[in-house]
C-alpha cells in the first residue's frame, strides 16, 4: 500500500470545485501534503520551487492558457520535475487529437473525467508501483546519463525477462541519444518485426533521414502511414522526406493532413505555413502562420518568424490596390508583437520595420519611409548574421521601398557569409544582376573547396594556407571560417597560448555572428568548446 | 476536405450532441459524489444510491459507445497500441464500477497469468469493450464476476464471467450476425457485440485479426465473454 502521508500532491485545474472535489479524495486516502494551482503557469512556478511526488493535471485549462500537454513539455524541458515523478492527465473525454499529439512527453497515465475515489487510488497505486520497478532507470534518466539507462535496461530485463517490453522506448532513446546508430536501427526492426509500435516507426523514419537516407525514410513512412494514418508525427517525416526531395507541393499536402488529424501544434503550423509560402499558397501560408502565432503565444515553442511569416503571406496576399483595414489591422498587431517582445535582436526589430513598410507603401508612404528609415539605421550598427531566407527578403523589401543602394549592400554580404551555399546564391540570382555580387564568391569557394581535399589528405599546413587565402577574400564566410578554426585546432595544444589559438579563437568569434538556426550551429558550438574550454 | 464542408450530417450532429450529454453526464456525477460524500453514512448507502451509481455508469459506457460507433463509421478510430500491464489495465476498470459491485453485493475478483503480464493492445479501446461487458454481466450476475486473462498460442484473451442465467440460447447461436451488425434487433447487446467485435479487429499480428466470442458456463456457470488479441 501506497505511504500517502509521505506523498506531495499537486492539483491543476481551472474549476475549484473539481479541485476541492479530488482535493477531498485524496485526503481521505491519507495524503496530507496536497497543494492546488488553476493555471499552467502558476503549476509551472509551483514546480520550480518544490518537488512533487504526483502532479494531477487537467488537460484544458480554458481558452488562451496553457493547456496540460503544454504544460507537461515545459516541465520536461526545464527540468521542473524528475521521472521518478507521477504525472496524470486528468480529461473531460479522452480525445485521440490529444493523445497523438504527445509522442515526444507522453503523460504516465490518462484519466478521464468522473472518476471516483478509488478509481484514483488505483492509479496512484499503480504508476507508484511502475516507478519503483522502472527506478534504476528513472534516476540514470534524472541524471541525464544514456549509458547509465541503458544498462538499467539491461539489468531489469535480466531480473525480470517479462517486464522487457516497457523498457524497450528507454532503450531506443539512450541509444539516440548515445549516437548509437547501427545499434538503434536493429533494436527498432527488431522492436516492428514483434509488433507495430508507433513511436517505434517513427524513430526508424528519423534515424534513416538523420543518416541520409531519405529513401528508405520514405518507405518506412509510407508503410506505417498505412498501419497508422491518424498519427501525425508521420506525417511531419514524411513531409521533410518530401522538402528534401524538391517536391514542396507534396510536402504542404501531407502537412496539410496532419493539422487537420492534429491542428494543436505550434512547430507543424509553423512549417505548413513556411511550405506554402514557398508554393506562393498565401491563403493556406496565412491561416497556418495565424494558427502557429496564437498557439504559439502559451507555448514554449513561440517564434518571431510565424509572425513575420503571417505579415509576409498577408502582404503577399494583397491586390494592387493595397490592403483592407482588417488586414492591415492584422499585420500591425502580429508585428508590434515582434517589435515589443524583442528588443535586444537588431535582426528582428529591423526585419519587423521594413515588413510594416512594405504593407504601408501603397497605403501610408510617409510612415513606410520612416520606418524604413529606422530600419536602416539599425542595420547600420548590426554586427549579427540574418539567415539566408531572412536577409534576401530584407534585400528585396529595400529594393521595393527605393532603398536599391541598401539592398545590394545586404546581398553583397549574404553572398560573403553564405556564398558557398549554391542554393543561396540562386536565391541572389533572383534578386540581382550584378556581376560583381553574384561572382563575388566563386574563388573564395574554390580555395576552399581545396583546402578540405588537402586537408582531407592530411597535409595541414598547405590546407591552412588555403583556408587563410580564402578567408581574406571572404573574411564573413562561416563554412571557410569554421573550416579554418577546425585546421588550426588539428594538432594544437589548446591548453597554451599559441599563434594558432589565437587565430583559431578569432575565426569562431566572428562565426559566433550566424543565427543558431543555421545547420553548422552545433558544430561551431563544438569547436567552440574545444578552442575555449567549457 | 471539401466534402466536409457541405452541412452536417445527421450522424455528425448526434455525435457532438452525445458529446455534449458525455461532458454534462461527468458534470452530475461529479456534483452527485460531492453531495453524498455530505450526508452520513446510513444515507449514504441506500438501495436508490445503488440505483443511481449503476445507471450513471451504464449511460456514460453508452454514451462512450456511441462515440466510438459514429468514430468507427467515419473511419477515426485510430488504433494507438502498446504494451500495458494486464493486472492494471483490469484493476482500473473494477475500480470505476467499485460502488455499484458493492451496493449490488457482487464480489468482483480477476486472474491473470504471472507468465505474460503484458499485453499489447490499445488501452483506450479495449477499456471501452471491457467497460461495456463489465456493466452487462452487473446485470445479470447474482454474487460474483471474474476476469480472467491468459495467453493462447501467443494470443492474450480476456474473460468475463458471471453467475447468471447467460445469454439466450438465440444469441450465442447467431452471434457472428451480430458481430456484423446484420442482426441488431437485439438493442444494447447486440450493439455492444457489435463494437467489440469491431475494435477486437483492429487489433491485427501476422494476418491474425482479433475477435469475440459469447458462451455459457465458465467457472461462475454464466455469461462467458471472451475477447481474443492476436
Amino acid at each position: 500500500m501506497l505511504a500517502y502521508h509521505q506523498k506531495s500532491f499537486l492539483i491543476v485545474d481551472d474549476f475549484s470545485d473539481f479541485r476541492s472535489s479530488v482535493r477531498s479524495m485524496l485526503r481521505e486516502l491519507g495524503v496530507k501534503d496536497v497543494d492546488t494551482a488553476d493555471s499552467g503557469e502558476q503549476a509551472l512556478r509551483m514546480c520550480s520551487q518544490k518537488r512533487y511526488d504526483f502532479i494531477l493535471q487537467d488537460y484544458h485549462l480554458g481558452d488562451g492558457k496553457k493547456n496540460g500537454q503544454q504544460v507537461l513539455e515545459d516541465l520536461m524541458v526545464e527540468k521542473l520535475i524528475s521521472h521518478e515523478s507521477v504525472f496524470l492527465m486528468v480529461t473531460a473525454e479522452s480525445s485521440q487529437a490529444m493523445v497523438l499529439s504527445a509522442l515526444e512527453h507522453e503523460p504516465d497515465a490518462y484519466l478521464t473525467k468522473p472518476f471516483n475515489r478509488s478509481g484514483l487510488a488505483q492509479r496512484l497505486e499503480r504508476l507508484e508501483q511502475r516507478k519503483t520497478l522502472l527506478k534504476p532507470i528513472l534516476q540514470a534518466l534524472d541524471r541525464g546519463k544514456p549509458l547509465e539507462v541503458l544498462n538499467a535496461c539491461i539489468a531489469l530485463c535480466k531480473q525480470d525477462p517479462r517486464y522487457g517490453p516497457l523498457c524497450l522506448r528507454y532503450r531506443a532513446d539512450a541509444l539516440r541519444d548515445m549516437n548509437q546508430n547501427e545499434a538503434l536501427e536493429r533494436l527498432y526492426n527488431q522492436i516492428l518485426a514483434d509488433r507495430p509500435l508507433p513511436w517505434a516507426y517513427v524513430g526508424l523514419g528519423r534515424l534513416h533521414f538523420k543518416r541520409g537516407q531519405v529513401l528508405q525514410a520514405k518507405e518506412i513512412y509510407e508503410k506505417a502511414l498505412k498501419a497508422f494514418p491518424m498519427m501525425p508525427a508521420l506525417y511531419d517525416g514524411m513531409a521533410e522526406v518530401l522538402v528534401i526531395e524538391n517536391d514542396s507541393k507534396g510536402a504542404q499536402r501531407v502537412l496539410e493532413e496532419a493539422v487537420r488529424l492534429s491542428p494543436l501544434a505550434v512547430r507543424r503550423q509553423a512549417q505548413l505555413g513556411k511550405l506554402a509560402m514557398a508554393n506562393e499558397d498565401f491563403e493556406t501560408a496565412s491561416r497556418a502562420y495565424r494558427q502557429a502565432v496564437s498557439q504559439g503565444a502559451q507555448s514554449r515553442f513561440k517564434d518571431a518568424e510565424s509572425n513575420l511569416g503571417l505579415a509576409h503571406a498577408l502582404i503577399s496576399k494583397g491586390s494592387e490596390k493595397g490592403l483592407d483595414t482588417r488586414t492591415r489591422l492584422e499585420i500591425n498587431t502580429t508585428l508590434s508583437a515582434v517589435a515589443k517582445e524583442n528588443p535586444s535582436d537588431p535582426g528582428l526589430q529591423i526585419r519587423a520595420r521594413l515588413m510594416k513598410a512594405t504593407s504601408l507603401l501603397l497605403n501610408d508612404a510617409e510612415t513606410a519611409e520612416k520606418l524604413t528609415e529606422q530600419a536602416l539605421l539599425r542595420l547600420e550598427g548590426m554586427e549579427q548574421f540574418m539567415s539566408p531566407e531572412a536577409a534576401m527578403l530584407v534585400a528585396k523589401q529595400l529594393q521595393m521601398l527605393g532603398q536599391d543602394k541598401a539592398g545590394a549592400t545586404m546581398l553583397k554580404n549574404c553572398a560573403e557569409i553564405y556564398g558557398d551555399d549554391p542554393v543561396v546564391m540562386q536565391g541572389i540570382a533572383k534578386l540581382t544582376d550584378d556581376p560583381a555580387i553574384l561572382s563575388s564568391s566563386n574563388a573564395a569557394a574554390e580555395l576552399n573547396r581545396e583546402g578540405v581535399r588537402v586537408y582531407k589528405s592530411g597535409n595541414l599546413p598547405e590546407a591552412r594556407i588555403l583556408f587563410r587565402r580564402a578567408l581574406t577574400m571572404q573574411p564573413k564566410n562561416i563554412s571557410i571560417a569554421l573550416n579554418m578554426a577546425q585546421s588550426l585546432l588539428h594538432g594544437t595544444d589548446t591548453s597554451v597560448a599559441s599563434a594558432e589559438l589565437d587565430e583559431c579563437r578569432g575565426c569562431l568569434k566572428m562565426v559566433g555572428l550566424m543565427p543558431d538556426t543555421d545547420a553548422r550551429y552545433s558544430r561551431y558550438q563544438k569547436l567552440k568548446i574545444k578552442a575555449f574550454g567549457e | 476536405m471539401s466534402e466536409h464542408n457541405q452541412g452536417l450530417d445527421f450522424s455528425t450532429v448526434i455525435a457532438s450532441t452525445v458529446h455534449d450529454m458525455k461532458n454534462s453526464l461527468a458534470m452530475l456525477m461529479q456534483a452527485q459524489a460531492q453531495w453524498l460524500a455530505r450526508l452520513p453514512e446510513p444515507e449514504r448507502l441506500t438501495q436508490e444510491q445503488g440505483v443511481i451509481d449503476f445507471e450513471f455508469a451504464h449511460l456514460n459506457t453508452m454514451l462512450v459507445q456511441l462515440l466510438g460507433l459514429y468514430k468507427l463509421g467515419v473511419n477515426q478510430l485510430p488504433l494507438q497500441p502498446d504494451y500495458h500491464e494486464l493486472d492494471d489495465f483490469i484493476e482500473a476498470q473494477l475500480a470505476c464500477h467499485q460502488e455499484v459491485f458493492s451496493s449490488r453485493g457482487i464480489v468482483a475478483t480477476y486472474e491473470v497469468d504471472p507468465l505474460s503480464p503484458l499485453g499489447f493492445f490499445d488501452r483506450e479501446l479495449v477499456a471501452s469493450v471491457l467497460a461495456n461487458c463489465i456493466n452487462n454481466a452487473i446485470r445479470h450476475a447474482r454474487h460474483a464476476l471474474l476476469i480472467t486473462v491468459q495467453d493462447e498460442a501467443g494470443q492474450t484473451v480476456l474473460t468475463i464471467n458471471d453467475d447468471g442465467n447467460g445469454y439466450p440460447a438465440q444469441m450465442i447461436e447467431r452471434q457472428d450476425e451480430y458481430v456484423q451488425g446484420i442482426n441488431q434487433s437485439s438493442g444494447s447487446t447486440g450493439l455492444g457485440l457489435y463494437f467489440a467485435g469491431r475494435i477486437a479487429e483492429l487489433h491485427q499480428r501476422n494476418g491474425v485479426r482479433g475477435r469475440t466470442r459469447i458462451a455459457n458456463g465458465g467457472p461462475l456457470g454464466g455469461g462467458l465473454f471472451s475477447l481474443y488479441l492476436p
